[in-house]
């Protein structure tokens, strides 16, 4: 293996690994716009310039193989006035729109320029080319060609990760931009993306634009439950509102996050979140609402026997919730009428991320199927179908999932669990809200069955509850509870599941 | 200039311990102010604030009342680049951005608020500002309401410009 040697401290790397792959092993930071780990080598932006032994001139960093006794360095007096006349010739034309760009704060320039630059711009404001402004891309993003340095990343991830090409550099040397190819728009599932990699304000999010400066923004990771695939996410939220999602990127699930992901915190913010329960359509406090809901099945129990009450699982819980679904089954109603049983087509869709399941969870169902099995899904239809049930007790997406196989449901009363109202299908006696994935922590087992939990970062609206609790109540209104009263009940229960 | 006076603490002697005479010279003190002020109103030293106020010197004139400078065309200089609210220690700025459709300035302040009842009149936020939008050059002093809601200045009520407005600093301007 070729031995190098960069500002003194020496590493062996395999053959093909670069200088910028060295310095990084070695600690060492070399400034880069054009270089991603996720992209091909460009070599376009000049800023990873190094002094290299027995080397005419500078060579770049990103695109220079390391060979055998190579010694570099990153601190000579050569190195650092190339960084400060590259981010001048980058800066030539530049617009220094800090104030209305949404990047800074997070921009690359902002920050080499502190930290290499500070030189005084020798091109007066009014002599700068300008260039088109604000141009709608697509459905999430707008493009800003004054601010673009034309590091070519946008382009390449449309290349090379999405492969749909719809980016690219118009015009020739000093006039040159970056364009939208003729007849595309730029609209493929992961465009999000390019907002984040473009490392200055050229694209951003028409959907974060302006709503918040990234400085005040924390931080928290977290996952992503939009679809089977498990990403792992980047919260960032403040004062008790999520503004974005981003991906953090990890090897066993994800480098990008698709648009779709990014955009699942909206539920949490739109117009028909449920914040109190609903009662033959009538909005109700939810503690009377759950008091109301016992009441169903203890009626239904009484009337007609506990198995006319069915209770379902869903791909769409986390573990926690799912458990307390089924232990309201099986303590509380006595009832053998539970079905955990929801196989899903699982698998990649494009290639990329997003997964033919759009659940979450339809493996951590199968854990707690193992351990309180339950009806099939096939028994569970004809069961309702037969018209023996009088109540069933589901959360909203789950039972929506099994719609086209239901006969009219007008003659069963149902108890729902929901978060927006817009997940509710059928018209239902009673719906209770329940706490979010951003607000509550939860364990989800993705495609590939690995384990993992979401981290609250914002608080649920007022009286909302994890649906685990709010079933706790549930069932202790009804007589027999299930008792999962805090976390510490919740965690003992669960730790079977989640070894 | 502040002066330093040293309290002489020796033991009181016989005529102060009496205490009629020191009550005496006392009245007397009150008694001046009294003459004074009835008949040469001129001299009187309290003024009756906030009605009347003193002019203010220099750089005093500086840590006024707050107000946002406007651009020719009328649109609000400031472009809700929170820097002003990121500098404020005392947390009284409260902005929320906009968006411009029509204009190449594509941000304004949909809203933003200075509760001056919490701003300690620092004058960061002026420092702050890239765009010259803000300043503190109204020469009104804030204090002496009667209602909170006073204390609470809208958009609305800080847009003002000046007479030798509006300045051409900022880099958004070029944009309008
Ligand atoms: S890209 Fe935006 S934040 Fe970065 S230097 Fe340019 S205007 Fe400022
Ligand atoms: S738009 Fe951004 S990512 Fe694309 S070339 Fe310009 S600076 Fe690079
Ligand atoms: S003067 Fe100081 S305290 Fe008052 S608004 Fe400005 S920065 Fe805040
Ligand atoms: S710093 Fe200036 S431009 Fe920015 S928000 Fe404050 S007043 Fe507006
Ligand atoms: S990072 Fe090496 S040339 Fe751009």
């Amino acid at each position: 293996m070729p031995k190098i040697t960069i500002d003194g401290k020496t590493i062996d790397l395999p053959a093909g690994a670069t200088i910028l792959q060295a310095a990084q092993a070695l600690g060492i930071y070399i400034p880069r716009y054009c270089y991603h780990p996720a992209l091909s080598v460009s070599g376009t932006c000049r800023m990873c310039a190094v002094e290299v032994d027995k080397a005419p001139k500078l060579q770049i960093a990103c695109a220079t193989e390391i060979a055998d006794g190579m010694i570099a360095r990153t601190d000579t007096a050569a190195v650092k006035k190339a960084r400060k006349d590259v981010l001048e010739f980058l800066l030539a034309n530049h617009p220094v729109d800090c104030p209305i760009c949404d990047q800074a704060g997070e921009c690359s320039l902002q920050d080499y320029y502190m930290d290499y630059g500070l030189h005084k711009s020798r091109v007066a404001p009014e002599d700068k080319i300008q260039r088109s402004k604000h141009r709608a891309a697509g459905r999430y993003l707008v493009l800003d060609n004054e601010r673009c340095i034309l590091c070519t990343r946008c382009v390449r991830f449309c290349d090379e990760v999405t492969k749909t090409n719809e980016l690219t550099v118009s015009g020739r040397s000093d006039a040159s931009f970056i364009d939208i190819r003729e007849g595309k728009s730029l609209d493929n599932d992961y465009s999000l993306n390019i907002a984040e990699l473009c490392p200055v304000g050229a694209f951003t999010s028409r959907d974060f634009r302006f709503k918040q400066r990234v400085w005040f923004l924390k931080r928290i990771k977290s996952v992503c439950t939009g679809c089977a695939a498990g990403c792992n996410i980047e919260v960032h939220y403040n004062e008790n509102t999520v503004y974005r999602l981003m991906p953090s990127p990890n090897p066993e699930t994800n480098t990008w996050l698709c648009d779709r992901g990014r955009m699942t915190y909206k539920a949490l913010q739109a117009g028909d979140r449920l914040r109190k329960a609903f009662v033959k359509k009538g909005s109700m406090e939810i503690e009377p609402a759950i008091r109301h809901a016992a009441h169903l099945l203890d009626e239904a129990a009484r009337k007609t026997g506990p198995e006319s009450v069915v209770v379902l699982g869903s791909p769409y819980l986390s573990i926690e919730d799912n458990l307390a679904l089924a232990e309201l089954a099986a303590t509380s109603l006595k009832t053998s009428n539970l079905c955990l049983d929801f196989p899903r087509e699982q698998g990649v869709k494009d290639g990329i991320l997003i997964n033919k399941d759009d659940a979450p969870d339809a493996n951590g169902l199968k854990l707690l199927k193992a351990r309180y099995a339950g009806l099939d899904q096939g028994a569970l239809i004809e069961l309702i179908n037969s018209g023996r049930i009088k109540l069933i007790v589901a959360e909203a997406r789950a039972l929506s999932s099994l719609k086209e196989k239901l006969r009219e449901l007008s003659n069963i009363e149902t108890v729902i669990l929901a978060v927006t109202k817009s997940d509710l299908d059928f018209e239902s006696a009673c719906v209770l809200p329940y706490a979010a994935n951003f607000e509550t922590e939860g364990h989800f087992v993705n495609y590939k069955g690995l384990l993992q939990k979401t981290t609250p970062s914002v608080a649920a609206p007022d009286g909302v509850k994890p649906l685990w609790t709010v079933l706790s109540k549930l069932s202790s209104c009804t007589g027999a509870p299930i008792r999962l009263e805090d976390a510490a009940e919740l965690r003992e229960r669960i730790s079977e599941f989640i070894k | 200039m502040i002066e330093i006076k040293k309290v002489n603490n020796r033991p009181l002697n016989l005529l102060e311990r009496i205490y009629v005479w020191e009550i005496f010279k006392g009245f007397l003190v009150t008694a001046r102010h009294f003459f004074v002020n009835l008949f040469c109103p001129g001299k009187i030293i309290t003024i009756q604030y906030p009605e009347i106020t003193r002019p203010l010197e220099h750089a005093a004139k500086r840590r006024t009342r707050h107000r946002l400078k406007m651009r020719a065309n009328g649109t609000p200089k400031c472009v809700a680049c929170f820097l002003c609210a990121t500098a404020c220690p005392a947390f009284c700025i409260h902005i929320e951005a906009g968006e411009f459709t029509s204009s190449q300035v594509e941000k304004y302040p949909a809203v933003f608020d200075v509760d001056l009842s919490r701003c300690v009149m620092c004058g960061m936020c002026v420092e702050a500002c890239p765009e010259d939008a803000i300043a503190m050059d109204t020469e009104v002093i804030p204090g002496g309401v009667l209602k909170r809601e006073d204390m609470y200045l809208t958009r609305n009520k800080l847009l003002q410009n000046m007479p030798g407005d509006p300045s051409i600093k900022g880099a958004a301007n070029r944009l309008a």
